[in-house]
């Protein structure tokens, strides 16, 4: 009886064993630093060509793009006065727009300017409306003018049709 | 109608207060007139959440904007459709949400259990109304979501556009359904566990619950799987996002807590360990609400980082240490007289199934938490990504596959290795077949192709196992009845239903594991900006970029719609129109992708970005077998609604089996 009982805290053991060395050695190969844009600023070390994700707002008016190149973009995020240059190569997400907050996954270079590899915005989920309402609450209303106006300026240029068969 | 919500929910909690007071009352001081009385609440407070609820529906469905959430989720021009579901498209809405939930949930259990087992019941009850007090504190003093705005502005925010899809509709109360039903379950083992009625009696009361939770927990974890796929245009369906993580966590244990308690059913063992799963599985749900409400966890969905979520943080607490403190009380009751016999048999193939369950649960919770572990420790905040969660979960994941494929097989007790030879022999012939055949076929440059192909392998081997179960026993069936096959495979599983539904479970789970195997190691993708007319190949597919047009669907959308016309071997094949939406009084786009699925892979398109030159640039995947998960998922729910249909003869087995008991040992009262 004694020694079934040894076999399988054994056996127990060597699965949980097994599983705490995969936990382990999965965190020390894959994980990253994460700072936010003040934060990286204002390390002592340099972290210069290893991998972290950065957190940070886009800079108002910094998104650039390159002409030849439309998916080439380079864009500034600050945070807390504090901005980080980021170069990066890809599709951008639909909210990744001015002052909105942004995470980007890549490697500083020497030269300061952050290539990212993956770019994230933040999903606006159910829940973050409730914080700008928090912000606006009490004191200010919204104007209603401010929510009327779509980024639609570009749409406008090209050829209106109501319906869908014409496609 | 404002006044009329906002009142019922203080009255509701008045209530829900007395209620769990005079019901533990009752029960410990034996006082049937307290018992009467309390009964009657878990109706009020289901009356009053109800009213207050349908309060809420009125204002959004009137344009009530006096009302602040209603005024921040809703706006004239939205869908009714929609106006109904903003009801928990925000954090004050889907906490009175849940609780109308808990509170029907409680209602049914209340019916189902009145006047029954008097000495459970009234705690069960009891639990539920101060998880019920919980939920409504916070309703009442934290997150009113009656707050009026002074001066009501003329029209809302609007909900955002990403929550304007179906999906919407069916997603969150599909997981608030599986969330909040394992209060049920959670009830009664603390109920059971206050009035040292230990024995498997509370977990045959909620069988049931736990089934129809963990089937909601599993769908909402697919449709949230699907609503990614589809929504958000990033081509994959889980990210390994803190918020995908707590849903994740809580399907993990239930289905560890699921497994095992069949060994208490069958084996009365597993007692302390049943109890601490179904509190973990409980306490998860909590933490998955705690990691949603408190912005403590960098994730892509941003949050309200409101106080909020120190108010689960605390209730957890409570929670934890109080049945901590009971289960530990209790021990000397829990002990079990069995105890596993051999380590190949199919009992201990239960018991490593649920370390297996455990260990990724306990993975995936130390990545989601390791941000604050190590800002806490180090002072720096480190953040793992989906490759730890691949690197950890996969094999782990596969270990589990393997063992869906021995547990029907293995004996039961102890098996022997003739046992082993004649029940193993076709599957493990299967899977060699199936590794010779697949070989040619398959690359296996890296990890992740090595990882597929050892899937496929392992599925092959699961569901020989699987049918093979099907197969002895609709042939020993027809040998008896004379029946045809089909009639025999129906009768068979019909008056089997557990065992047999939950086979089909397998199977489903099986299809999920091939799905994410293929689409994770096989799949590409490209992006290209094009003129009109300009075209790529992708993966045997010409895509030539056709047309570029803006449609008017509505006063407050505007549709902008690529066309792009697919061909393979230079035929025109299928027609794709990726779309970007503009919706009035948001400042962000939607993409709408356009997915054309088969069961070999799908064709995934993206209308990333256009210019005013009608030149666009346009993002393609091609992911393999993504549609068996899907098929998988319908598969689950079949099986599931099997296992769950009301079973006569399980329950006349059960009542033949307490029969012989009590001949066997007759109880005082009857002598």
């Amino acid at each position: 009886m004694k020694q079934k009982k040894v076999r399988f805290l054994v056996g127990s053991l060597l699965i949980v064993g097994a599983i705490a060395y995969l936990i382990t050695m999965g965190i020390s190969n894959t994980s990253q630093y994460f700072f936010t844009v003040d934060e990286l600023m204002s390390q002592k070390t340099s972290y210069a060509g290893t991998g972290m994700k950065v957190k940070g707002n886009v800079v108002n008016g910094s998104i650039q793009r390159d002409a030849s190149d439309y998916l080439n973009v380079n864009f500034s995020i600050e945070e807390n006065d504090a901005s980080l240059k980021v170069a990066y190569q890809g599709v951008t997400p639909d909210m990744f727009i001015d002052g909105g907050e942004v995470v980007v996954e890549g490697t500083l270079g020497k030269d300061g300017i952050f290539h990212a590899n993956t770019l994230l915005t933040s999903c606006p989920s159910k829940y973050e409306a409730e914080k700008e309402a928090g912000k606006m609450h009490p004191g200010k209303f919204p104007n209603a003018d401010e929510y009327k106006k779509p980024g639609l300026n570009e749409a406008e240029v090209l050829p209106k049709t109501n319906d869908l068969t014409s496609l | 109608m404002n006044d009329i919500g906002e009142f019922t929910l203080l009255l509701a909690l008045a209530t829900a207060l007395y209620g769990c007071i005079a019901y533990v009352m009752s029960a410990r001081g034996n006082r049937i007139d307290l018992y009467l009385s309390a009964d009657k609440t878990p109706f009020i407070v289901w009356v009053c959440v109800t009213i207050s609820s349908i309060c809420l529906w009125k204002a959004f469905l009137t344009d009530d904007f006096s009302l602040q959430y209603v005024w921040a989720y809703s706006n004239r021009e939205l869908d009714t459709f929609y106006k109904v579901s903003s009801f928990w498209g925000g954090q004050k809405g889907s906490l009175l949400f849940w609780t109308l939930l808990l509170s029907t949930y409680m209602l049914v259990v209340y019916f189902q259990n009145r006047n029954k087992n008097l000495r459970v019941v009234p705690y069960a009850m009891a639990v539920m109304l101060v998880i019920v007090v919980f939920f409504l504190f916070l309703i009442n003093f934290s997150t009113n979501p009656f707050e009026r705005i002074p001066l009501p502005p003329e029209d809302g925010r609007g909900l955002n556009p990403l929550l304007q899809n179906y999906w919407m509709v069916i997603h969150p109360p599909t997981l608030y359904l599986g969330y909040v039903g394992f209060t049920v379950p959670f009830a009664f083992a603390v109920a059971a566990l206050i009035s040292k009625d230990l024995d498997d009696g509370w977990i045959r009361m909620t069988r049931k619950w736990t089934l129809i939770s963990w089937f909601f927990l599993c769908m909402g974890n697919l449709f949230g799987a699907s609503w990614a796929y589809v929504e958000l245009g990033w081509g994959g369906y889980w990210a390994w996002d803190p918020v995908e993580n707590a849903a994740f966590m809580p399907l993990l244990i239930a289905t560890a807590f699921l497994h095992s308690v069949m060994i208490q059913e069958k084996k009365d063992m597993m007692k302390v360990w049943n109890m601490s799963l179904i509190l973990l599985t409980f306490a998860m749900t909590i933490f998955g609400t705690f990691i949603t409400r408190s912005g403590l966890i960098q994730s892509v969905h941003t949050f309200d980082e409101a106080t909020l979520g120190y108010y689960f943080l605390a209730f957890l607490f409570v929670i934890i240490t109080a049945c901590a403190t009971l289960i530990i009380a209790r021990l000397p009751l829990l002990k079990s007289t069995n105890e596993l016999d051999s380590f190949f048999s199919r009992e201990s193939s239960f018991l490593f199934n649920n370390l297996l369950l455990l260990g990724i649960a306990f993975a995936t919770f130390w990545g989601t938490i390791f941000p604050i572990i190590s800002e806490a420790v180090r002072d720096v905040k480190i953040t793992v990504g989906p490759p730890f969660y691949n690197q950890v979960n996969v094999p782990i994941g596969l270990a589990l596959l393997a063992l869906i494929g021995i547990g029907p097989v293995i004996a039961w007790r102890r098996a022997t290795l003739s046992n082993l030879k004649k029940n193993f022999l076709k599957p493990v012939l299967a899977s060699l077949i199936a590794a010779i055949v697949l070989f040619p076929f398959i690359p296996l440059g890296n990890r992740a192709e090595i990882y597929t192909y050892v899937t496929f392998v392992l599925c092959a081997f699961v569901v020989t196992s699987i049918f093979t179960e099907f197969y002895k026993g609709t042939v020993s069936r027809m040998g008896l009845h004379e029946e045809s096959v089909a009639g025999a495979l129906t009768a068979m599983t019909w008056r089997n239903k557990r065992r047999y539904g939950g086979y089909i479970v397998h199977i489903g789970v099986v299809l999920i594991f091939a799905g994410i195997a293929g689409s994770q190691a096989y799949g590409t993708h490209t992006e290209k900006h094009l003129q009109l007319g300009e075209s790529f190949e992708i993966r045997g597919y010409t895509i030539k970029y056709e047309k570029l047009v803006a449609i008017e669907a509505t006063s407050i959308k505007t549709r902008i719609i690529a066309q792009l016309a697919v061909e393979r071997d230079g035929n025109r094949y299928w027609t794709g129109h990726p779309e970007k939406e503009f919706y009035k009084g948001q400042n962000q786009p939607v993409s709408e992708v356009d997915v054309l699925s088969t069961w070999k892979e799908d064709l995934y398109m993206i209308l990333a970005d256009f210019r005013e030159d009608e030149s666009a640039t346009i993002k393609v995947y091609v992911n393999p077998m993504v549609s068996w998960m899907w098929t998988g998922g319908w598969i689950i729910a079949f099986g599931t609604m099997i296992s769950m249909w009301p079973d006569r003869l399980e329950q006349r087995r059960r009542l033949d089996r307490i029969r012989k008991q009590e001949q066997l040992f007759p109880s005082p009262a009857q002598e």
